[in-house]
């Protein structure tokens, strides 16, 4: 038994395979998703009548600007790693 | 047999020890040999399983060959004992029970450390933290609650037998539903504590967590309900929740942990709350170690609780190091945890989050201090003082009636902010219901004047049907939305609705549940109860119903001897049902058990559902007639009812949501937005 515990867990043939390492980029892209998703629940909401027109415009404006602000960053992320590459 | 199960023990003390340290130095020290060392401490987490697995199948296999030089299957079994308790018997005493929790633990890990690509480093960390909390389990099963410690002299014939209280089918299962939950929680715990340590960047552990903690709630409820119905079926007082210590230790990580399912959709859309969250479910964990320390250590008195033994002290160290572990990481990495966002109105979604948090701690804190009380008072004036029933409710009645109110207008609230309009258009309908139904609640005879416990039982009805109509408008305005949008009819569109959305829409008929549960519990005051010596066709009035004793007897099998009534009920002059309360003597352990018999009617008046619940007291020496206790519950089996509700929810919560119908819409956002069922 210790002989087939000690092989499995310590003979490691070949390359590991190992997921992605997390980078700011990615991070963005997983805001990106969150506020896109919080976009459409308000308007989902709207369109159910859970919210005045006015309030309705108020709050997405202020999640397109957080939106513009992410994409901008992504943009100037994905030049600088194609300048690098 | 006890030399390969403690071998086996060993061998997974040592693996887990590989695992956390070979797993920490690939973390700490990144080099080109890291990563393998890394996989080798991941692969070492992984034979873990395989090795306590063994050890707790050889425990197993003991209590069905009654190998009785195995003290622990000398303790809690016996020849006579039914094959499904010897089963039972892995988690019925207190070193099986922490080889259950280890097992369950290497369980959990197994899964994870198979999922390791979903994001290698986080899970690495989480890996690292897991290996920890299973080397202080496997140190306490090696040295100091030994499960296969062997019996000195000679081998008795017999074994003690299990509890005979836990003799019940539910007790098969409850303990493993609440072992799911306490360990299951490791798991948030470990991911929140490798994010905090490592500065995970966003919330996506949050994400990668939700299905766990999720399905650990979900186990913890089912474990804390099914040990509720079990003191229902079989204590035999007419009651199924005592504020008894050992049920308080599992509400309160289930309480927080509950908090801490609504506080973290705070992070995950806004990046608020972020050090409140990790407190709880630091706190969760905590708990649900506390709470094994309260059953194991003999500090507390309980009928649930384990003897008093010397484990305790390992507990309060191990409490002692987490607290420490996650007090210094939380001071040195707190600028990680800043908030993005700041709270921008009262009435808001995210206020509703905040107050429910609020009650949810202040609820928990209460319990905490209740059952903590006894030891504090002897502490400060040498003498024992217990708090009962009325301490509690004092405190707890109040806030989950605060909370029902926070859970039928939370969901209504928009994010950010909710202007006066906008409450108008959502709550005036479900007002004007929650209102017509205690008007109802009055003309039918509910006078909360009277009494403050039918105020409680007014207000749960009309806060009930307040939860009940948001959850129905909610699914009815998407469902419109959807069916505007697909041409289908009103019920295909809320189903998918709720295939859009399943955490949201799932999350709505969980609190569809949490209200029937709690007209259960708060329905006490229509409760009816009646004792009498019956004699052979001796009567009982209780409500609607007559009781006659038909016969009374006794008998006789290897495991017990019982002696039992046979009673008919009546209900307008016709026979309903016959019930036999019982009492039964368990040979092997020499103890006597209560058997109270429910019979649960369905329709027959207004209640829908009650419970006529029958005790055999036991019999008067003078008279040598059964002495029978009855009781008219009608509002009990709501509970149970309201608990598969929950159940049924959490798990269409946990489905994955089918992927939004995208549609090009003119936006100031340069990518198309997509149309689908809000969060």
């Amino acid at each position: 038994m210790t002989s087939l515990v000690l092989l499995y867990v310590f003979y490691l043939p070949g390359k590991l395979r190992l997921g992605p390492e997390k980078t700011r980029l990615s991070f963005l892209q997983e805001r990106k998703e969150t506020v896109y998703e919080n976009l459409r629940d308000l308007n989902f909401d709207f369109r159910a009548g859970k919210l005045p027109e006015a309030d309705f415009k108020t709050m997405e404006r202020s999640l397109e600007d957080e939106a513009a602000g992410i994409l901008a960053e992504i943009a100037s992320l994905e030049r600088f790693e194609e300048q690098r590459s | 047999m006890s030399q390969l199960g403690s071998y086996a023990l060993l061998l997974a003390l040592a693996l887990s020890a590989y695992s956390f340290i070979g797993g920490l130095a690939a973390l700490v020290w990144p080099g080109a040999q890291s990563e393998r060392l890394g996989e080798t401490a991941r692969r070492a987490g992984i034979a873990v399983f395989a090795v306590v697995f063994l050890a707790a199948l050889v425990l197993v296999a003991a209590a069905f060959a009654d190998d009785f030089s195995i003290a622990y299957i000398f303790h809690h079994s016996n020849r006579d004992l039914p094959a499904p308790y010897k089963f039972a018997t892995l988690w019925s005493g207190q070193e099986g029970s922490l080889l259950f929790w280890s097992l369950l633990l290497s369980s959990y890990g197994l899964i994870l450390r198979l999922r390791h690509r979903t994001d290698t480093r986080l899970f690495a960390y989480a890996s690292v933290i897991i290996a920890a909390v299973q080397v202080f389990f496997l140190l306490l099963l090696n040295f100091a609650a030994h499960p296969f410690a062997v019996m000195q002299g000679s081998l008795p014939p017999d074994g003690n037998g299990l509890n005979p209280l836990l003799q019940y089918p539910e007790m098969v299962i409850h303990p493993p539903m609440l072992y799911l939950g306490y360990v299951g929680f490791t798991i948030p715990f470990a991911f929140a504590l490798g994010a905090l340590i490592m500065k995970y960047p966003g919330e996506k552990w949050i994400h990668i967590t939700r299905r766990w903690t999720m399905v650990t709630w979900m186990f913890l409820t089912c474990g804390i309900f099914l040990g509720a119905h079990w003191a229902y079926s079989v204590l035999g007082w007419g009651g199924y929740w005592g504020w008894d210590p050992v049920e308080n230790a599992s509400f309160m990580p289930w309480l927080t942990g509950t908090a801490f399912l609504h506080s973290v959709m705070m992070q995950e859309k806004r990046g608020m709350l972020k050090v409140w969250n990790m407190w709880l479910i630091f706190a969760t964990f905590g708990l649900s170690i506390f709470g094994t320390f309260l059953t194991r250590s003999g500090v507390v008195s309980s009928v649930h609780a384990f003897a008093q033994s010397s484990i305790g002290d390992w507990f309060v160290g191990f409490l002692l190091v987490i607290l420490a572990v996650c007090l210094y990481f939380y001071i040195v990495n707190r600028h990680h945890l800043r908030s993005e966002h700041r709270l921008e109105s009262l009435v808001s979604r995210e206020s509703s989050f905040l107050f429910n948090n609020l009650l949810f701690v202040l609820f928990c804190f209460t319990v905490l201090w209740g059952t903590l009380f006894p030891i504090l008072s002897e502490w400060v004036q040498g003498k024992k003082v217990t708090v009962g029933p009325p301490f509690y409710n004092k405190v707890t009645i109040p806030v989950t009636l605060l909370l029902l109110l926070l859970t039928a207008t939370g969901p209504l609230l928009a994010w950010r902010k909710t202007s006066l309009e906008s409450l108008k258009r959502n709550f005036l309908w479900p007002f004007l219901g929650a209102i017509a139904v205690g008007v109802a609640m009055l003309v039918f005879g509910v006078r909360p004047w009277t009494d403050i416990s039918y105020f409680y039982a007014l207000m749960a009805g009309m806060l009930a049907t307040l939860v009940a109509l948001t959850v129905i408008s909610e699914f009815v305005r998407g469902g419109r939305v959807i069916a505007r949008h697909t041409g289908q009819s009103l019920l295909p569109s809320m189903l998918h609705l709720w295939h859009r959305n399943t955490r949201r829409y799932g999350g709505y008929i969980v609190h569809f549940g949490v209200a029937i549960v709690v007209i259960g519990i708060l329905g006490t005051p229509f409760n009816q109860e009646a004792e009498k010596e019956m004699g052979y066709g001796d009567k009982v009035s209780l409500g609607p119903y007559t009781l006659v004793c038909r016969s009374y007897t006794q008998e006789d099998n290897p495991n017990y001897g019982n002696e039992w009534a046979i009673i008919d009920v009546f209900r307008g002059g016709k026979q309903i049902t016959t019930m036999y309360p019982e009492r039964r003597f368990y040979k092997a352990s020499q103890q006597t058990q209560t058997v109270p018999r429910i019979h649960a009617t369905v329709r027959e008046d207004l209640f829908l559902v009650k419970d006529l619940y029958l005790v055999y007291e036991g019999i008067n020496p003078d008279t040598g007639r059964p002495i029978i206790k009855a009781h008219l519950n009608p509002m009990v089996p709501w509970i149970w009812i309201g608990v598969l509700v929950m159940i049924f929810g959490t798990i269409t919560a946990l489905f994955a949501n089918a992927a939004p119908v995208r549609v090009t819409v003119p936006a100031r956002v340069p990518e198309p937005a997509t149309v689908g069922a809000g969060d």
